[in-house]
């Protein structure tokens, strides 16, 4: 930086009063040479190449094409994939949600003391984040086996680490002063948890379970993928089959179903806030 | 009963907060404690209820010694002081009345606690708590819906819902208006007058401290420099206590005595 200031040398401003204050030179051509660098970086590493964009590019267009008209008479064979699908991320995000409550409370700074204990919990939630939610139900129908069953575990495992950080985010940014009036009027830190934090972050943390909930039901659509159950197997089974005009409407009716349940979403999200 | 003797406390970086401090408070008296920020007002106020830890001496309230307090113990002796704080601390969410009940959830079985389940006569007391501080009528309001002497006194009445003997009060009326600020005091002092409760109040503004207590504490570096009545307070204590800079205001007071 001292050799930036000495390229693009500090403006110098004198006061009235004799006073001098300096303003150093704009951060930002620095900023877009940096970003422009590793954006050629990207380009390198990932072959991208302009060319084959323009030639490849329309075959996008001609799957989209054959998707329309969808075939409506396929609507029937759906029905039963999409309610699993809506079930089994309904389940999984209310037990992850309910499981992320004890996990966060001992992760927040506020709450507990220790730092090997927030140190520990923050760590293993964090590490489950990482875990790709198609890699977990992979793994949960080597468990479970094929099914539904498998998708709900792997779904309330997101839940549980995405719910978790939200939440102990959400219980750190409390105003302790209730909860300190509570310790002073002889309360344990259990019942002052209770009474003074609680009322504070029941709003955000319902909301932030709705999120999550908009986000897996479309999470759940692609699980079937690794044979966890829901819409995902005959999306798989249909793209095989180059079936189009049925996975056309597959994904009508997953359209449809995700837009419905996120305006639910949004409107009870709105009237907790 | 409040007895201080020899109390000190020494932060972990070496500053002293309280500096061989010796005090006698009795049962029902009026006492507000004056000082600049940072001589140690807060400290004297909190290691009472030992919100703050003492390093040395003892402290003993209505013969209990208060150091030797553990868990259990320690907040059942919490329930018989109450604190008042400078920023209300109540759950603003919650209604009026929800706030007073939260006294008696120290004291409450845990299946209560979880749902929020309060009997009839917990309600009429915290309701007569409210009648007290003259907000009976806004009950049922959410919290933070009232102004800040409002909640002041929702803060008042939780307290009082508490059948304190003593009440701790940290900067209660710093956040408030000249006006309302006079309004709190005076809750304050008839409190004091009607149920005998002893009062020990922290506050900035001299005035307010001389026109309302009886008896004035003065601290400055964690030293008690002046203990007496708030009729002996005159010039030449105040600058014993704030030093050179005198606290804004109190140069009209002297000068129109």
């Amino acid at each position: 930086m001292r050799l930036y200031d000495k390229v693009f040398p500090p403006k110098q401003m004198v006061l009235s009063s004799g006073k001098t204050v300096e303003e150093r030179f704009t951060r930002i051509p620095l900023i877009l040479t940096g970003l422009l660098f590793m954006m050629i970086l990207s380009i390198h590493i990932t072959g991208f190449r302009i060319s084959t964009l323009m030639n490849r590019g329309n075959e996008f267009f001609v799957i989209l094409n054959q998707m329309i008209p969808p075939r409506t008479a396929y609507v029937s064979q759906i029905i039963q994939p999409l309610l699993d699908t809506i079930k089994m991320s309904l389940l999984g995000s209310f037990l992850g949600s309910i499981l992320a409550i004890p996990f966060s409370i001992i992760a927040a700074g506020n709450i507990v003391k220790n730092k090997w204990i927030l140190m520990t919990v923050r760590l293993f939630l964090s590490l489950i984040r990482t875990l790709p939610t198609l890699i977990t139900a992979l793994i949960a129908t080597y468990i479970f086996g094929l099914g539904t069953m498998a998708g709900m575990a792997a779904i309330s495992i997101f839940t549980f680490a995405y719910v978790g950080k939200q939440l102990y985010e959400q219980i750190e940014t409390v105003d302790m002063g209730a909860f300190e009036a509570m310790e002073a009027m002889g309360a344990n830190r259990f019942y002052s948890f209770l009474t003074a934090v609680v009322p504070f972050v029941l709003p955000a943390y319902c909301s932030t379970c709705l999120f999550c909930l908009e986000g897996n039901v479309r999470y759940a659509s692609i699980l079937g993928y690794v044979g966890a159950g829901g819409l995902g197997l005959i999306l798989n089974e249909k793209i095989g089959w180059r079936e189009y005009d049925s996975v056309g409407m597959i994904l009508l009716v997953l359209f449809m179903a995700v837009f419905l349940i996120e305006g639910i979403s949004y409107y009870i999200r709105k009237k907790l806030t | 009963m409040i007895e201080f003797s020899h109390v000190s406390k020494e932060y972990s970086n070496g500053v002293k907060g309280l500096d061989d401090v010796t005090l006698h408070i009795g049962q029902g008296e009026f006492v507000a404690i004056i000082g600049l920020s940072g001589a140690g007002k807060s400290t004297l106020l909190r290691s009472i209820n030992r919100m703050h830890e003492i390093t040395a001496g003892t402290l003993q309230v209505n013969g209990t010694d208060v150091a030797s307090l553990n868990g259990k113990k320690l907040r059942s002796f919490r329930r018989g002081i109450g604190m008042i704080f400078q920023s209300f601390h109540l759950v603003g969410r919650t209604t009026v009345i929800k706030n007073v009940l939260m006294s008696k959830v120290p004291a409450m079985p845990f299946w209560r606690v979880v749902p929020g389940i309060f009997t009839k006569e917990e309600k009429i007391d915290a309701l007569e708590a409210l009648d007290k501080v003259g907000i009976l009528e806004k009950a049922y309001m959410r919290a933070d819906q009232l102004s800040g002497g409002q909640q002041q006194r929702v803060a008042l009445a939780r307290t009082l819902a508490q059948h304190p003997e003593i009440i701790l009060a940290d900067e209660p009326v710093a956040a408030l208006d000249p006006v309302t600020a006079r309004q709190v005091m005076g809750d304050f002092a008839k409190i004091n007058k009607e149920l005998n409760i002893t009062i020990l109040l922290n506050i900035h503004h001299v005035e307010l401290a001389l026109a309302y207590a009886e008896r004035i504490i003065g601290i400055r570096s964690g030293k008690i420099v002046f203990d007496g009545k708030a009729s002996s307070v005159d010039k030449a204590v105040l600058a014993g206590i704030y030093g050179e800079e005198m606290p804004e205001g109190v140069e009209e007071l002297y000068e129109a005595v």
